[in-house]
C-alpha cells in the first residue's frame, strides 16, 4: 500500500507540475464564463430562459463532457504512459521498488484524481456563476449527484486511452488512436442506435436519468454494470499490456 | 559470504537474434564487479533484465536472495540503478526528482535527499529543472538518485559517461568508499577500461551475448600487464562465437 501511495502521489506531483493542467482549469473557466454570459443575455435580453437554476450547472457539465473532460483527459494519460515510454522517463518509474502492477494502481488513481479535481472545480464555478445568472439557490443535491455520475463514463475512457497508450509507440499516435476511437463510438451510436446502449459513449450524459421526476433505477443500474465491464475489461487489458512490455 | 547478485541461466534474445544467451554470475556482498563489452555485446539487456525492465526468456536473477521475476519487491528494495542513460523528468527541479525517488523510502528526508546532492556536486544546482542540465550534470544526479536511500547493492549502467575527469575520479571515490565503508555491491558496466580496472574487485568480459570470462581484477594483473590486454585475449581466443 505504501509504494501504491507514493507512485500516486508522484504522479499527482507531476501532473501539477505541468502547464496542461492549468490549460484545463482556464479552458473549463472560460467555457463557464461564456456559457453564463450567453445565458445572461438570451434570457435577460431577448426573453428566452434557456436553463433552470440548478440545469445551468448540468448543461456545462453536458458541455464540457463530450469535449474539455474527455480531451485533458487523454492528454493527462497519454503522458502518465506513451509519454514516459516516449523520453524513457518511464524507466525512472519502474526501476523504483514498486512492482509494475502498483505502479499500473497508482497511476489509474492519479488519472481518476485528475478527472475528480476537474469536475470538482467546474461544479463549484458553475453553481456560481448560475446564483449570478438566476439570483437563487440551485438543487445542489442533483447537481451533486450528476457531477458524481458524470465521473463513470470518463474515468472509462480515460482508462480506455490507458489502454490504447500502452499500444501505441508513440504519444500523437495514441491522441491520434484515441480520438477515433471516442469519435467512432460516437459515429457508432448514431449510426446504429440498437447497439447504442453497449457503447460508454453514449453514457456520457447518463446523469440525466436522474434529473426527470420519473428515476429508472433499473435503466441506471444497467448502464453502471455495462460501464463496470468496460472498466475491467479495459483495466485488465491496459495492465496485460503495461506488464508485458519491454524497455 | 553472502550472495549479492546470482544470474542463472539468463538469456534474452531479440528479433534480429542479437541478445545474451545463458548467462551464469555470482557476485558477492561489497564487491565491485565490472562488466565489459564492446557496443552490442548485451551489456545493456542483461542489467535491464537484473532490475525488471525486460523479461528474460530463460533464466533467472536473484537479489539479495529473491527472485526479480517472482519478488520484484523483495529484490528491489535495496538496489539503487541508472540503466542505460539517466532520465530525471526534465520540468522538474532535481531536488523534486530526487523526492519522487525518496517517497519509497521512509528513512529519507529532505537533508538526505541534500546530503546526496553534496557528494555529487550539484547541490548547488538544485532548485534548477532539468531540462537546463548537461549530461554530465544528469549523470551525477542518476548517481544522487542511485544512493539516496543508501542501497545495500548498486546497478551502473556506463556511470561515468558525460563526466569530465574530475568527475570520473570523485565518482570512482565514491563507488570505492561505498564499497568500504558500508559494504555496498556494485555492478558496473563501462567501455572505459582504464577506468574498471581501477574501480572494479572482479571483471565479468561479454562478448556477443556470452560471458567470456570472469576474474578477479588481482588474478588478471598478475598474468597481464594491464586489463586491457586480458580483455583482447579473452576476444581473440572466443573470437569463433
Amino acid at each position: 500500500m505504501e509504494n501504491i501511495k507514493a507512485v500516486f502521489i508522484n504522479e499527482i506531483i507531476k501532473i501539477s507540475k505541468k502547464k496542461k493542467i492549468t490549460a484545463a482549469l482556464i479552458f473549463s473557466l472560460l467555457t463557464v464564463i461564456a456559457a453564463a454570459i450567453a445565458e445572461y443575455f438570451i434570457s435577460n435580453f431577448a426573453g428566452i430562459r434557456v436553463t433552470g437554476s440548478s440545469e445551468f450547472s448540468i448543461m456545462i457539465l453536458t458541455i464540457l463532457s463530450y469535449s474539455l473532460f474527455p480531451l485533458f483527459t487523454a492528454f493527462i494519460c497519454i503522458d502518465m504512459f506513451a509519454g514516459e515510454f516516449a523520453d524513457d522517463t518511464i524507466k525512472f518509474t519502474l526501476t523504483g521498488p514498486a512492482s509494475r502492477f502498483k505502479v499500473f494502481l497508482g497511476k489509474i488513481f492519479a488519472a481518476a484524481a485528475f478527472i475528480i479535481f476537474n469536475l470538482i472545480f467546474v461544479m463549484i464555478i458553475s453553481v456560481v456563476a448560475s446564483l449570478f445568472i438566476n439570483n437563487f439557490i440551485p438543487n445542489l443535491f442533483k447537481i451533486i449527484v450528476s457531477y458524481i455520475m458524470a465521473f463513470l463514463p470518463i474515468f472509462i475512457f480515460a482508462l480506455a486511452v490507458i489502454m490504447i497508450s500502452n499500444l501505441a509507440r508513440s504519444t500523437t499516435g495514441s491522441f491520434m488512436l484515441s480520438i477515433f476511437i471516442f469519435l467512432m463510438f460516437i459515429g457508432l451510436g448514431l449510426a446504429f442506435p440498437l447497439i447504442k446502449s453497449f457503447l460508454f459513449t453514449s453514457s456520457f450524459d447518463w446523469y440525466r436519468l436522474i434529473l426527470g421526476s420519473y428515476i429508472n433505477y433499473g435503466k441506471i443500474f444497467r448502464i453502471f454494470l455495462i460501464l463496470f465491464g468496460y472498466g475491467i475489461m479495459l483495466c485488465a487489458s491496459g495492465y496485460y499490456l503495461f506488464e508485458k512490455k519491454d524497455i | 559470504m553472502d550472495k549479492a547478485i546470482v544470474i542463472e541461466n539468463l538469456s534474452k534474445m531479440y528479433k534480429n537474434n542479437r541478445g545474451i544467451q545463458d548467462i551464469n554470475l555470482e557476485i558477492e556482498q561489497g564487491e565491485i564487479f565490472g562488466f565489459l563489452g564492446p557496443n552490442g555485446a548485451g551489456k545493456t539487456t542483461a542489467m535491464k533484465v537484473m532490475v525488471g525492465l525486460m523479461k528474460a526468456d530463460k533464466g533467472d536473477v536473484k537479489i539479495n536472495g529473491f527472485s526479480i521475476a517472482d519478488d520484484y519487491e523483495k529484490a528491489m528494495k535495496d538496489v539503487g540503478c541508472i540503466i542505460e542513460n539517466v532520465t530525471p523528468f526534465p520540468y522538474l527541479t532535481a531536488f523534486e526528482n530526487m523526492q519522487l525517488r525518496g517517497r519509497f523510502n521512509k528513512e529519507v528526508n529532505e537533508i538526505r535527499i541534500d546530503e546526496c546532492l553534496e557528494i555529487t556536486g550539484i547541490i548547488k544546482y538544485k532548485n534548477e529543472k532539468i531540462k537546463n542540465y548537461s549530461l554530465g550534470m544528469k549523470q551525477r544526479l542518476g548517481v544522487a538518485m542511485a544512493i539516496l536511500p543508501n542501497p545495500k547493492i548498486i546497478i551502473l549502467d556506463e556511470p561515468f559517461n558525460g563526466l569530465d575527469v574530475e568527475g570520473m575520479v570523485e565518482m570512482r571515490e565514491l563507488i570505492m568508499s561505498m564499497s568500504k565503508q558500508q559494504k555496498t555491491t556494485f555492478f558496473i558496466s563501462s567501455h572505459l577500461i582504464h577506468d574498471i580496472e581501477l574501480t572494479c574487485h572482479k571483471v565479468g568480459i561479454l562478448y556477443n551475448g556470452k560471458l567470456i570470462g570472469v576474474d578477479s581484477t588481482h588474478n588478471i594483473l598478475k598474468n597481464y600487464s594491464t586489463l586491457e590486454n586480458y580483455y583482447l585475449s579473452e576476444v581473440d581466443l572466443n573470437g569463433e562465437y
